[in-house]
């Protein structure tokens, strides 16, 4: 172990903090992923919106998307034309908020207008203030996840074998993968619904019943950025940034190769060590806030 | 998602047979076309022409998610277009190899055009008779799906490589780690214009022009990578492309969006029967 790699290591995890927090908070803004489920029900079940429909494919594989382009063309500028990293990932990320600008858009004013029949207008100050804000998000994304590929390739030694643009990709897929599965439930289940019973999860009669209106006035996809950015964006950025560094400070401490079985029994220990924190996560909002409402005992198989 | 559904007939203008003519063609077209150019002049000049190709088997992709996807697969969309580009990856890296083999690369896209079918074939009889799905359309969709993530990975290889050799092409789009961007990017080109427009009202020319507006964006990320395979001036040659070919569909696409919604409005308040 050196203290240089640390540093990398610790800079990793940092960066992944904040690529996780605003890839989730992004997804907010556009409604993309689970609770995307539910804003397009929300026309259908006779409540017009002015809710943002971005729907581009579900999050892992979009941000997939944007961090792969984000890294070609930071390989491209680093190896062609010898830019310095850091502005090759900021000329990459720039490239991924077109991208996604592009996408957003047309996702948009696609899915509303195959609305029409539940009268789903399409509002373009919508357009114009929320996609800036997406893309935004997307550039802080595919900045950060790109700076991890370029620290994985060319700073943190042993280099890793695999060229920036695959790295970026399969980073890219886990983080939407992970702000799919921590940070959209905020968003679908408190921001979209905001009255239920504990534990309740959602009854089939309220799907597309989503909350419409605001304090004052309507409610945009603005004001879930500002619910959003509260909780479920910063749990998301810390899922992923434990992920990327637990992992990689087990074989920064541990020598992948002489010291391969340390470096296992670490990971099998971080993930028993969750598993327990899930549990008592769990048994202590039980404890707090239940019984489950609804809850009449155990039904026998 | 699933519940937004598409209307489960699929009503279409175009008929599925001659998109799948247009798009195995118009792409095989592109892809000889520009291999030959650049060998008969000696340059990589031409490699746009495989680029814009590809988005003939795009458009042939995006069809055959639409008719699978109408039998109320919503949330299943991103997976069939994932599917699509992976069958193609195996199938497009199989049919170069072989044709390297026999010394014969032009033969490649044949030998994977017909493997691709074949496989994609079987894995729809998988997914009806193993699996379960039972959508009439699956197997010939997932025989389009195959066919068209063949055509696109292969087209937009040349495109990034400048020649159809198995090895430049392992050196050029493998190495670089380029597949990535033609695999996702070829992928959202497939399966997002049925999912950016999913719901009652999807038309079907509004479907496809979205396809061909991502293709463009696809191009313009294929025109970046030229910029390291092929030089500035070259890459920036295709980026130009894709950003022409990008804004004219999506103009297109905004003025059908138009056509087609309840109201398109600067700003206001929710309709009057939902307030």
């Amino acid at each position: 172990m050196d203290a240089f790699n640390m540093g990398l290591v610790a800079a990793m995890g940092a960066l992944a903090t904040v690529a996780g927090a605003s890839e989730d908070i992004d997804s907010d803004i556009g409604s993309q992923s689970n609770p995307n489920s539910q804003v397009q029900l929300a026309a259908q079940v006779g409540n017009p919106h002015r809710i943002y429909n971005k729907a581009i494919a579900g999050e892992p594989p979009s941000n997939a998307l944007w961090c792969t382009t984000a890294a070609i063309m930071a390989y491209v500028m680093i190896t062609a034309y010898g830019m310095p990293l850091i502005f090759a990932a900021a000329a990459g990320a720039a490239l991924a908020a077109l991208f996604d600008g592009v996408f957003s858009v047309s996702a948009y004013i696609g899915r509303s207008a195959s609305q029409a029949r539940f009268n789903q207008w399409i509002y373009l100050d919508i357009l114009r203030y929320t996609t800036p804000s997406i893309m935004a998000h997307v550039w802080i994304t595919s900045f950060c996840i790109v700076t991890v590929s370029i620290i994985q390739v060319y700073l943190l030694t042993p280099h890793h074998p695999f060229p920036i643009p695959i790295i970026a990709l399969i980073w890219g897929l886990t983080v939407g993968a992970i702000g799919s599965s921590v940070g959209d439930i905020h968003y679908g289940g408190e921001r979209e619904f905001q009255w239920r019973l504990f534990g309740q999860g959602l009854n089939t009669m309220l799907s597309g019943q989503i909350v419409r209106k605001a304090e004052a006035g309507l409610r945009n996809s603005i004001d879930n950025a500002w619910f959003c950015a509260k909780f479920g964006g910063p749990a998301t950025g810390m899922g992923f940034g434990l992920t990327v560094f637990l992992d990689n400070w087990r074989t920064a401490v541990f020598d992948p190769v002489t010291q391969s079985f340390a470096a296992i029994a670490t990971g099998i220990f971080f993930v028993i060590v969750m598993i327990l924190y899930n549990f008592y996560c769990e048994l202590s909002a039980r404890r707090k806030y239940g019984p489950y409402p609804g809850y009449k005992g155990d039904v026998a198989a | 998602m699933t519940v937004g559904g598409g209307a489960t007939s699929a009503p279409a203008k175009f008929e599925p047979q001659k998109l799948r003519i247009y798009g195995i063609v118009g792409s095989l077209v592109g892809i000889y076309l520009a291999v030959v150019l650049n060998q008969a002049t000696g340059t990589t000049v031409f490699s746009f022409i495989a680029a814009i190709g590809a988005l003939f088997g795009v458009v042939m992709g995006a069809n055959a998610v639409r008719r699978v996807c109408s039998y109320g697969i919503g949330t299943g969309v991103p997976s069939i277009g994932m599917l699509a580009l992976g069958m193609g990856i195996v199938a497009a890296l199989f049919g170069l190899n072989l044709g390297a083999q026999f010394g014969m690369d032009w033969l490649g896209p044949i030998i994977a055009l017909i493997y691709s079918l074949i496989f994609g074939y079987v894995v729809g009889l998988i997914a009806n008779r193993v699996m379960g799905f039972n959508i009439p359309v699956m197997e010939e969709g997932l025989t389009d799906l195959s066919g068209a993530g063949t055509l696109a990975i292969i087209a937009w290889s040349v495109a990034i490589s400048g020649s159809l050799s198995y090895s430049s092409i392992v050196a050029d789009v493998l190495n670089t780690g380029f597949i990535a961007i033609i695999f996702i990017c070829g992928g959202l080109a497939i399966l997002h214009p049925f999912n950016a427009n999913l719901g009652p009202d999807e038309k079907q020319d509004r479907t496809l022009v979205n396809g061909v507006m991502v293709g463009g964006v696809a191009i313009v990320a294929t025109g970046v990578c030229a910029l390291l395979t092929q030089g500035m001036i070259l890459g920036l040659l295709q980026i130009v492309v894709g950003f022409v070919i990008w804004y004219y569909f999506f103009v297109w696409y905004f003025r059908l969006a138009k056509r087609d919604a309840a109201a398109v409005v600067g700003t206001g308040l929710l309709p009057p029967s939902a307030l």
